[in-house]
């Protein structure tokens, strides 16, 4: 009886779920859909299937649409961004953490300030055009790498302090200076922490839109969603092209999650709970 | 061990190690906030780049008195506000959903949390394509005989900011599940089985046990979807770019408007007013919420 009752609830939450579903799964259906379809057939939106497969919707993006062009853009805003993070945010913290001195503390409350404050994007871009960065990717790079730094610098410090310090003196008896000791002995311990920060920070620097907007919005060195909309501005009624952008667009990034999941899930709700 | 002296502490880690983060952090970050303070009080615009004039509160007097700046706080707030309450519903039903044990639980997870790492431009286009006027859910309107309950849902006043917000749910409503999950898997199994034996109704267990101590999670999801919500802008850019008229407006996309036309001091005063507006709503918040946990 009781287990009856149990199987019952079970199939009646999965019925929910699969409802709920839908909703998820018609957005991306429709883009899938359309994007092999005809111009004409594109226009008219619905989950019907393409009367042909048009493999050349593909083509014209790839050719016309310089998607290509902002994937380069974006992996090298991204990976720069990220590494600039990661490297200097975890020598930071490091230092921070340990040191646990005045000038240490004094650090620690500059960064804390940053997590508070929201970027000021229209001093940010004046700034850039009087360094002469304007459309650039290194002001782009700088200028997302800043905004990141505080919860990466905040988040490596609190980890650093788990970590015995026996490990250190052990390494410094050992004759490690100190960026050994940062990047051989500490980085490896503290990959956990390391693998969430890359997480947020990629996603975010790659999703960014704001600030590639401001300060480099129509130039040809312009990432990926930035080209997408500039896409949509010239062939908003040929939604098979918009809809074979999309898709290669989309595609690599849900590669990636299907394959990080617990890492990308993990990484970005730990964030929001120490954020 | 060896004791470290200060003089060691200086030479193992020394305070330049921290120089680069600092550096970026200053220049990128710090000094564009420490100018906007100044420049948000002056006449600064695109033609008098180098000589702005100060001009005391006028910036932020003339915002107050600008209807359509009003307007922009106005659906900031309520953009804010009903996205989180939806999103802090939808998450916790969904959590409730696959936390219970069955086979598949965790392709649904996965499909609910996708929209998140999305670019949110991608959702927008992908939305524009289904409330566009000839677009996915007017023609499923008219296959099922309601023609006249279609409209152009994203160019109609009303319909528009309601859209929007719907949108940024579906888009984030995986993200506040997951932030639940969590919290309803760290509430011990004992309370519950306590509950059983004497006899508790599902929703008083769900009133009394889960509800109280999923509190932390309700402090974590609610301030990081107002900080969120009011920071708003790629997504009421895609979708309307703040139209029809200024029906959708909210104040990121005013600055940006403001911007646009060049006025700098003007738009530096309005991205001031939502700094200082949303460190005042997380610090109430915080405050509020973190009274009402409870320790177990």
């Amino acid at each position: 009886m009781k287990i009856t009752r149990k199987k019952a609830g079970t199939v009646i939450t999965v019925l929910i779920l699969l409802v709920i579903s839908s909703v998820y799964i018609v957005p991306i259906l429709m883009m899938v859909l359309g994007s092999f379809k005809t111009q004409g057939e594109a226009l008219h939106m619905d989950l019907t299937l393409p009367s042909s497969l048009q493999i050349e919707n593909y083509q014209h993006v790839i050719e016309t649409g310089g998607i290509l062009r902002g994937y380069t853009n974006s992996l090298i805003i991204t990976v720069s961004a990220v590494a600039i993070i990661i490297i200097s945010g975890s020598m930071t913290g490091i230092i921070i953490s340990r040191r646990g001195d005045r000038k240490g503390r004094g650090l620690y409350y500059y960064f804390v300030f940053g997590l508070t404050a929201t970027m000021q994007i229209v001093t940010t871009y004046a700034l850039i055009l009087k360094l002469n960065l304007y459309g650039t990717y290194i002001s782009v790079i700088f200028v997302l790498a800043a905004i990141n730094l505080p919860f990466a610098v905040i988040t490596f410090s609190s980890y650093v302090k788990g970590i015995p310090r026996e490990i250190d003196e052990a390494a410094i008896m050992d004759g490690c200076n100190c960026f050994q000791l940062i990047f051989r002995v500490l980085l490896p311990i503290m990959k956990p922490i390391t693998i969430t920060n890359l997480i947020i920070a990629a996603i975010g620097i790659w999703n960014n839109f704001q600030v590639p907007l401001y300060l480099m919005s129509s130039s040809a060195r312009t990432t990926i969603p930035m080209m997408i909309f500039n896409f949509y501005g010239l062939y908003s009624r040929d939604w098979n092209y918009v809809f074979a952008a999309l898709v290669i667009t989309v595609l690599p990034v849900v590669i990636l999650y299907l394959c990080l999941q617990k890492y990308i899930v993990e990484g970005m709700t730990s964030g929001a709970v120490k954020g | 061990m060896v004791i470290i002296n200060k003089k060691q502490l200086a030479k193992i880690y020394p305070m330049w190690l921290g120089l680069p983060a600092g550096l970026v952090y200053t220049v990128f970050f710090i000094v564009p906030i420490v100018t906007a303070l100044f420049y948000s009080f002056t006449d600064w615009n695109m033609d008098r780049f180098d000589s702005p004039k100060f001009v005391g509160m006028a910036n932020i007097v003339n915002l107050f008195q600008d209807e359509i700046f009003l307007r922009s706080l106005w659906n900031t707030v309520l953009f804010a506000f009903s996205t989180t309450i939806l999103k802090t519903a939808a998450g916790l039903l969904l959590a409730l959903l696959v936390v219970k044990k069955f086979r598949g639980n965790s392709i649904f997870r996965t499909l609910f949390y996708l929209p998140c790492v999305l670019s949110c431009m991608i959702v927008g286009l992908l939305f524009t394509g289904i409330l566009k006027q000839d677009g996915l859910i007017n023609n499923f309107l008219t296959a099922i005989g309601q023609a006249d309950l279609a409209r152009d849902w994203l160019g109609s006043y009303g319909t528009a900011m309601l859209w929007i917000i719907i949108i940024e749910v579906w888009m984030w409503a995986g993200f506040t599940m997951f932030l639940f999950i969590s919290g309803l898997q760290a509430i011990s199994r004992e309370y519950y089985e306590s509950a059983e034996i004497d006899g508790a109704s599902s929703w008083k267990k769900f009133t009394k046990i889960t509800l109280p101590l999923l509190a932390p999670s309700f402090t974590v999801v609610i301030t990081f979807n107002i900080t969120g919500g009011l920071k708003v802008f790629d997504l009421v850019y895609s979708l309307t770019g703040g139209g029809p008229g200024f029906d959708t407006q909210v104040l990121s996309t005013y600055t940006y408007r403001a911007f646009g036309m060049g006025l700098l001091g003007k738009s530096s005063a309005s991205a001031l007013i939502l700094s200082v507006f949303i460190v005042g709503v997380t610090f109430l918040l915080n405050k509020f919420l973190r009274s009402r946990e409870v320790d177990v």
